[in-house]
């Protein structure tokens, strides 16, 4: 079934390689380049079905973003799945406390992300 | 402590040489680090941050799936993908600001005339991803049908590249994924 995803990434290619993958999978998404305007973005739209977002940007990173939803009201609901080229327990740990429902490793294998999908966005 | 040497500049310094092979990345903030490689149909990308002095350098090789096997455009986009993702990452771990990085681009040759332009697509792939991320190509050396070796400075972004006859390390391997690569864990 369809979803709306909200993408967080500051590398354009990989927002469009996501883009490319997500469409494919039938889903709807939109793009932000970083935490600051992912919240931007949150803040005037219905809320998305699911956001994957990236750890390492500008301005405010994936964690910042993580925790930033989560404080908002009605944001402890919404699935977010941390994507990222970091591999480190730390990290992962870190995320996990700050709210993320779940880890993907890049480079992404597109049946790995469509099944995930599935599962956090029941 | 290391010898010293000349160094890719002409003058003396303590060098300190790392090899980049296929796959890898490698970002320092040493002055005395030279990366260096030997390209056939592969890209190295170099980046550097001229203010904060960090630099490193990957290598990478995209679309170049094991002989007889198919790659497809979207497998071959995740590996250059995180290619430079990797070597981004690193470089702002590292203190690089992203609006202050600066590239080089280096390989892509076709080594063997009739076959599938490998060289070709690589080159082509880093000049777009570069151009579409915003990050400026000080300097590029891709194509033509020579191999090269490519020594970088990296804390400086300079770098030496000389077109070589010698033999380049076949690709004997698909490209280094992180570990747990594509994995996926839901807390």
């Amino acid at each position: 079934m369809a979803k709306t995803i909200l993408t967080v990434d500051d590398s354009p290619s990989m927002r469009m390689l996501l883009r490319h993958t997500l469409v494919q999978q039938g889903h709807m998404v939109h793009e932000a380049v970083d935490g600051i305007a992912a919240l931007e973005w949150l803040a005037t739209n219905d809320q998305p079905d699911l956001m994957i977002t990236d750890i390492n940007m500008p301005r405010m990173d994936g964690f910042g973003l993580v925790e930033a939803v989560r404080a908002q009201r009605g944001g402890g609901e919404m699935p977010i799945l941390v994507l990222t080229t970091e591999s480190s327990d730390a990290k992962k740990t870190r995320a996990r406390e700050a709210g993320a429902t779940g880890w993907i490793v890049k480079p992404f294998d597109p049946d790995k992300l469509a099944s995930a999908i599935r599962r956090v966005t029941l | 402590m290391q010898p010293l040497r000349h160094d890719i500049n002409g003058g003396l310094s303590r060098e300190i040489r790392i090899n980049i092979v296929q796959g890898s990345c490698r970002v320092t903030d040493n002055d005395d680090v030279v990366m260096s490689t030997v390209l056939g149909s592969c890209v190295a990308c170099c980046l550097f941050d001229p203010l904060a002095r960090v630099g490193g350098m990957n290598h990478f090789l995209l679309a170049e799936p094991r002989e007889g096997t198919v790659c497809s455009t979207a497998e071959a986009e995740r590996y250059g993908l995180y290619a430079m993702e990797l070597l981004i990452n690193e470089m702002l771990q590292a203190g690089a600001i992203r609006s202050r990085l600066r590239a080089h681009l280096y390989g892509g040759a076709n080594l063997h005339a009739g076959m599938q332009a490998i060289g070709t697509s690589n080159a082509d792939f880093a000049r777009a991803f570069l151009l579409r991320d915003g990050i400026p190509l000080a300097h590029s050396n891709l194509g033509g049908v020579l191999a090269r070796r490519v020594d970088f400075r990296a804390t400086a972004g300079k770098a030496r590249c000389r077109l070589v006859a010698a033999d380049v390390p076949a690709v004997t391997r698909g490209p280094v994924l992180p570990r747990g690569g594509g994995a996926v864990e839901l807390f």
